[in-house]
């Protein structure tokens, strides 16, 4: 499976490409931003910046929560387009649905001054093909997701753990049980959400260069050798006793109560435990998350988003000059990164020196050079516009083998792929 | 006296607005479930949807989930509410209105109202566990999650079957049971003998109505549980739903509701027969 | 004799009594919950006496979803639904009670069978005409009406509305032309964006075809007495004004427990205003409260204020007028 391009030879291309953007008071009117979390937080971050360029538009960043966005997105370009903001958030994985199903209900952004196109080459190759149909630009980057362990420092030594010999599951689950004996099994080192969501095994199966679908989203591959070792990886997590079971809620409120020691997220999740436990300052530190063998990959990638223009927007200029200040320009994606942890995608903001500084919160570790460092090794993986309906498959089957309904994992994404493959009428590869 | 056109023009306004919404979209749905809607624009494809439900696991499952909660809260439903129909009829009952009130006010509460108080009720740290002394999660329990979707059901629908029952009663004539009596039968058997056999067509009706109800349940499993967890109290509804409006994928959607739409007819039919011998 | 009767009592209302309780209590601690914070709603011993943080929580649930302008929204749908669906099934059920035509059998058996098909099989088609086939619809209402006051203009007119033998021919080609002409003309101008989602009417039209009501109507027109429409046909009296003056009035009292039902009916209505009235602000109060179900932000407090304020009105309007809410669930059934 391909290996996106290090990012090392990219950025000497584009060295200092960014969107400059000229300030327009003349440019008027009032713009919604339909987006979740962090990410809503980090946009409205750049409402200040934006309105000293064009004072005279109102931004309104409305939170709705990730599946909301995207049920409520569906649904109104299902409804001809009707009841959808000006900037609509998407995740790469899930966007690809939206242009094949809905070609018109997203403004090509192409069309708009200055042209998309003209922001291709700030960009990673990679991060556009969920993005464009032909020469149809839907929607601009944003962040990416490079997955990494955010780990308790203080918990970690107490236990006798050093997370820098922690290089495989193996080694991880070895530590966890450490961890968990010397805290009367108090403390777990991870929080999965068994049948609610399938996280850990997409972020491991693409660890091991398998996904869903294949890159060219023709064939369904969840039944091939990295996926199965992903799958099984997760059973063992889960059967050793050293990880709670629970959703994006339990996980915040597991880590601020001490209760889990790591947490394995893309990226962005920096921003929420920051944001959410700034009573653990100093506390906390990263490091790469472990390898299916010795040797092996050490990154993989989960979410990672992008903005899009709804067609039935009233106010198309104003919206695009937010889309391209929010995430073309360096000041727009550093103040994200900043305030909220959001990895960005635009290649002048992974050179800014603001990521080589060690950061007070983790430790004085310079956790995005940590970070920005797996880049270069994330195996690329595509959602394809089944993505959700593969999903709720998996995530069933991914429960359904943990409680032990499988002899084996193999034979557990057999039966997804064959799910997915009539679900999707995407045969299964060889 | 010709009437010529004066009952199409009575008719015309609901008969628009019936070919409309009603007369046009069950052909619609018929063709749309021929269509493979994943693609744009949607493409002929006879086979893509109805290929796929055959097949289809998460199909079977909430066909599963429908036919249990039909076999177990239908007959639970439908004695319980014979049983008060028969104690609400008798002479011997005082505070009749109170009694009334209480079985029959569920009827005005709707769907949504009273699946937020079940599942508030059934909360880990709610009422019902605070009552029982327990600390079960409903919600997140498999079995659990079904008990709190039946009983949720029970409650609101018990007194709405029992008051067309109690009309049912009401029917009967009197001289059945003095002549009963006369035979010097006991209630009970006045009951098996004489009020069963007469409420027939009144408990044949309610089955239907509650079958037809139950096949089409979506309210109470996507507010109380959202289907979960897992799938396992995902209903042909919440399926339809999932598929039609999460994955906007009309054709397959209108495929599961012509499925559903089938079993009510063969539910409907087996009624008709069963009518038929009566008459 | 009195003996085993006393007992027979005692056994009854021993077996009703908890039963009625167990009823109450879902009903009660709604009451109950509305007026306490989460917190205590959450603590054992359970609340059994309401608080007095009714307020609080209302202005919890207002800040959680404008739930007044919510309750505005159903006030008015449900009304102008009940008043317009009550409007044309009694239309119908009087022509379908009253007249003999061609084609009322088959008619009829069609609109009866619908009772029997489950609302799934039409759910999808209505979305899609709602939501992306609205200038259709526009066209063809827009049409109808023109026809319909093509038809009363000719009534005034005093011309033969209906063909006689032999002119049908040339009346069916105008109308069809007329038609024709009709809907690609308001299609033409049309070309504006149009969409009927998020409006009032997305919810209303569709629950139109009501084919109970229909069947509710028709059944109290036929038990009127023939000879009381014959005498005043006699007087001369316009079909219209038989139907309005004389018909009408003798069923007021069924008419009154359709509207209590096709009012609840729409009052409680979840899943069709869920698809079509995604804008907060247009959104029935069932599909608010739906919306704040399981979102671990909101106050529990808060959902049942809402869920009080959906539900007891009605339940005062059925301490009053129990009668009318049976008549109309008696009738057959109401469908869900």
């Amino acid at each position: 499976m391909r290996a996106i391009l290090a990012l090392g030879t990219a950025l000497a291309l584009s060295s200092a490409l960014a969107q400059q953007i000229q300030g327009n008071p003349n440019l008027r009117g009032e713009i919604t931003v339909w987006s979740w979390d962090i990410a809503a937080k980090a946009l409205e971050a750049n409402v200040p910046g934006f309105n000293k360029l064009f004072p005279n538009v109102k931004v309104t960043v409305v939170d709705l929560g990730n599946q909301a966005t995207y049920d409520r997105g569906l649904a109104g370009c299902a409804a001809g387009g009707g009841d959808l903001p000006d900037v609509y958030s998407v995740e790469n994985n899930e966007a690809e649905v939206f242009w094949t199903r809905f070609p018109n209900c997203f403004t090509d952004l192409n069309t708009l001054q200055p042209a998309a196109s003209t922001l291709r080459n700030l960009f990673p190759a990679f991060k556009w093909t969920e993005l464009t149909m032909g020469n149809r630009v839907y929607a601009i980057p944003w962040d990416s997701g490079p997955v990494v362990m955010f780990y308790r420092r203080d918990i970690y030594s107490q236990a006798g753990v050093n997370p820098n010999t922690i290089r495989t599951w193996d080694d991880f689950i070895a530590a966890g049980r450490k961890i968990a004996a010397a805290t009367n099994n108090r403390v777990k080192v991870g929080v999965i959400a068994n049948g609610q969501d399938d996280e850990w095994f997409r972020m491991l199966a693409n660890q091991n260069g398998c996904f869903y679908f294949n890159n060219e989203g023709t064939a369904v591959t969840v039944n091939q050798p990295g996926c199965v070792t992903a799958l099984e990886t997760v059973k063992r997590l889960i059967d050793a006793g050293i990880v709670l079971q629970g959703g994006w809620n339990e996980q915040i409120q597991a880590f601020k109560a001490g209760t889990v020691a790591t947490s394995m997220f893309g990226a962005w999740y920096e921003g929420t435990i920051r944001s959410n436990a700034p009573e653990q300052s100093g506390k906390w530190g990263v490091y790469p998350m472990p390898a299916s063998r010795p040797g092996g990959v050490r990154a993989a990638n989960l979410g990672g988003s992008a903005l899009a223009i709804p067609a039935s927007s009233r106010n198309k200029e104003a919206a695009w000059a937010f889309v391209r200040y929010a995430l073309a320009t360096t000041e727009g994606q550093i103040t994200m990164l900043k305030q909220y942890g959001l990895v960005p995608s635009l290649l002048a903001a992974t050179r800014d020196p603001y990521v080589q500084q060690p950061q007070p919160y983790w430790g004085n570790q310079r956790i995005w050079q940590v970070i920005l460092g797996t880049l270069g090794s994330v195996p690329a993986a595509r959602g394809t516009q089944f993505f959700q309906e593969a999903r709720a498959i998996m995530v069933k089957t991914q429960a359904d083998y943990v409680a032990g309904r499988f002899p084996s994992a193999k034979a557990a994404l057999d039966a997804a792929a064959q799910q997915i493959s009539q679900a999707t009428g995407l045969p299964v590869a060889r | 006296m010709k009437p010529g056109a004066t009952p199409y023009l009575f008719l015309l306004p609901y008969l628009a607005v019936f070919a409309l919404f009603w007369a046009w979209p069950i052909l619609d749905s018929l063709l749309l479930s021929f269509q493979n809607t994943r693609v744009y624009p949607p493409v002929w494809d006879l086979g893509v949807n109805w290929g796929r439900i055959l097949r289809d696991s998460a199909f079977w499952d909430a066909l599963r989930n429908t036919l249990l909660i039909l076999v177990i809260q239908v007959p639970l439903m439908l004695t319980l509410a014979t049983a008060l129909a028969v104690a609400l009829n008798s002479h011997l009952l005082k505070a009749r209105g109170f009694f009334r009130f209480a079985f029959f006010a569920p009827v005005v509460v709707g769907a949504v109202a009273y699946s937020a108080v079940f599942r508030l009720l059934f909360n880990q740290n709610g009422a019902v566990n605070a009552a029982l002394g327990l600390d079960f999660n409903w919600i997140f329990d498999p079995v659990g999650a079904m008990v709190v979707i039946i009983v949720a059901l029970t409650w609101r629908w018990t007194g709405y079957n029992a008051i067309i029952i109690l009309a049912g009663l009401q029917n009967i004539p009197k001289e059945l049971y003095e002549a009963a009596e006369m035979d010097g039968a006991s209630p009970w058997q006045q009951f098996w003998y004489v009020t069963l056999p007469s409420l027939r067509p009144v408990l044949l009706f309610c089955l239907v109505l509650s079958i037809i109800g139950t096949l089409q349940l979506f309210t109470e499993p996507w507010l109380i549980t959202n289907g979960g967890p897992g799938t396992a109290t995902t209903t042909l509804g919440v399926y339809l739903y999932r598929q039609g409006f999460q994955n906007i994928n009309f054709g397959y959607a209108s495929t599961i509701a012509y499925v559903i739409t089938l079993l009510a007819l063969v539910f409907s039919l087996i009624q008709l027969r069963l009518f038929g011998r009566e008459s | 004799m009195k003996r085993r009767l006393w007992w027979r009592s005692l056994g009854l209302h021993l077996f009703l009594t908890p039963l009625a309780l167990l009823w109450l209590a879902p009903l009660w601690l709604m009451l109950v919950f509305s007026t306490h914070l989460e917190t205590a709603i959450f603590s054992t011993p359970t609340p059994l006496l309401p608080g007095d943080q009714f307020w609080a929580n209302l202005q919890n649930l207002q800040a959680d979803t404008n739930f007044v302008r919510s309750l505005f929204n159903s006030v008015v749908v449900s009304g102008l639904y009940t008043l317009l669906s009550l409007f044309l099934t009694s239309l119908a059920g009087y022509a379908f009670a009253r007249y003999q035509f061609f084609g009322k059998g088959a008619l009829f058996s069609l609109v009866i069978a619908t009772l029997t098909i489950p609302y799934f099989a039409v759910v999808i088609p209505q979305f899609i005409l709602i939501a992306r086939e609205a200038k259709t619809l526009l066209a063809v209402f827009l049409g109808m009406a023109a026809f319909g006051l093509m038809a009363l203009a000719l009534a005034w007119l005093r011309l033969p509305l209906w063909p006689r033998r032999g002119l049908w021919l040339g009346w069916g080609v105008l109308a069809l032309a007329y038609l024709l002409w009709g809907v690609t003309a308001v299609r033409e101008a049309m070309a504006f964006e149009f969409r009927l989602t998020n409006t009032y009417w997305a919810v209303i039209l569709p629950a139109l075809a009501n084919s109970l009501g229909v069947f509710f109507m028709r059944q109290n027109f036929l038990s009127l007495p023939q000879s009381l429409l014959e005498a005043a046909r006699l007087d001369g009296a316009s079909e219209l004004r038989i139907f309005f003056r004389i018909a009408l009035p003798l069923v007021l009292p069924a008419m009154a427990a359709l509207a209590i039902i096709l009012f609840l009916n729409a009052w409680n209505d979840y899943l069709w205003p869920l698809l079509v009235l995604s804008d907060k602000n247009m959104q029935t109060a069932p599909v608010a409260l739906g919306s704040l179900i399981g979102l671990t932000r909101v106050s529990w407090g808060g959902i049942m204020v809402g869920a009080v304020m959906t539900t007891l009105p009605f339940l005062v309007l059925f301490l009053f007028l129990q009668r009318y809410f049976i008549a109309g669930i008696t009738a057959g059934g109401v469908k869900d």
